[in-house]
């Protein structure tokens, strides 16, 4: 395998995985989110949903904070820095790889 | 797990007009503002209130912007956010600088066609039409196209098509406006009306301890 093509290899695999992939694509496009509205959005149980959050936000990709709107308590999740930093990388070295095989 | 990227920013930008309610409250805005133009016709150009009507019509504006703005989050926050979730949108600095510039370009376009068409056909009986015109063209291209939303190209056709009517029929600037506004207030009304029944039909509160918060 070439070297070109052997990059993609180096996928950041937390992002790669499907559902995490939707799930940060979404908080991407908005400023933050709540916990109900990724659930709907991406079709994930509630369990599925946390359990990628919570590595989300190990790797320190998304931010998570409980808050109120009014008297709405909210599970508020937002893309930080370094997430969007990541984001991006991987959307370059999938589009490279897809480049490179066509 | 629903897994089409494609449109994801199309689904979020479409969630702020899912329950109806941004078009119900500019419906009553528009309403409003319809009652406005009527009422200063109908007073006539020599009442007092006429005119404190004519210099206030900035303050009606940006005063029924912000309160608007208000009141449909205020709804959000009782009707939509429990049931379907929280969105805060990004404010893209640059997108808001393209957006006064493309405001300032349309309003100065909107001012010097008006100034042209006083001076050549010495009448303002064609301002229905280049209201529904404008408003016609903002719902299509910033409401439709953005949202993906079928309903709103239907209401662009209808502000166009009762502009038009409205500038037919002869009536004084100050009704035309005045029936303009009100009649496409109430189409707002009726659309936003309809999208809100159906958007609490299809989604119900979440039990205790199934919102997910």
């Amino acid at each position: 395998m070439g070297n070109d093509l052997r990059s993609v290899t180096e996928l950041d695999r937390l992002i790669h995985e499907p559902a995490r992939l939707l799930i940060v694509t979404i908080l991407s496009t908005v400023a933050s989110a709540d916990f109900l509205f990724l659930q709907r959005e991406t079709g994930l149980t509630k369990g599925n949903l946390s359990a990628h959050l919570s590595k989300l936000e190990e790797a320190g990709y998304v931010k998570i904070e409980k808050t109120f709107k009014g008297k709405l308590p909210l599970t508020v999740c937002s893309l930080t820095a370094d997430g969007q930093k990541a984001l991006a990388q991987y959307r370059r070295q999938m589009q490279d790889f897809i480049l490179k095989t066509q | 797990m629903k897994s089409d990227l494609s449109d994801v920013q199309q689904r979020v930008n479409r969630y702020w007009y899912t329950d109806g309610l941004a078009e119900i409250i500019g419906g009553g805005m528009f309403i409003l503002l319809g009652a406005y133009f009527a009422l200063q016709d109908f007073l006539g150009p020599n009442s007092t209130i006429s005119v404190i009507l004519q210099v206030s019509l900035v303050l009606v504006l940006i005063g029924g912007a912000f309160v608007s703005r208000r009141l449909i989050n205020s709804l959000k926050t009782r009707l939509t956010y429990p049931r379907t979730g929280y969105v805060e949108y990004r404010v893209n600095k640059k997108d808001t600088g393209r957006k006064r510039i493309l405001v300032a370009t349309l309003a100065f376009t909107i001012s010097a066609l008006t100034i042209a068409f006083v001076a050549i056909f010495k009448s303002f009986d064609s301002m229905a039409a280049v209201t529904g015109f404008i408003v016609g063209m903002i719902l299509v291209l910033l409401r439709g196209k953005a949202s993906g939303l079928f309903r709103f190209y239907i209401l662009g056709a209808i502000s166009l098509l009762l502009g038009l009517a409205i500038s037919a029929s002869g009536l004084n600037e100050g009704y035309a406006l005045g029936l303009y506004y009100g009649l496409m207030g109430v189409c707002f009304l009726v659309s936003g009306g309809l999208t809100l029944a159906h958007y609490l039909h299809e989604n119900p509160l979440p039990a205790e301890g199934q919102s997910g918060q």
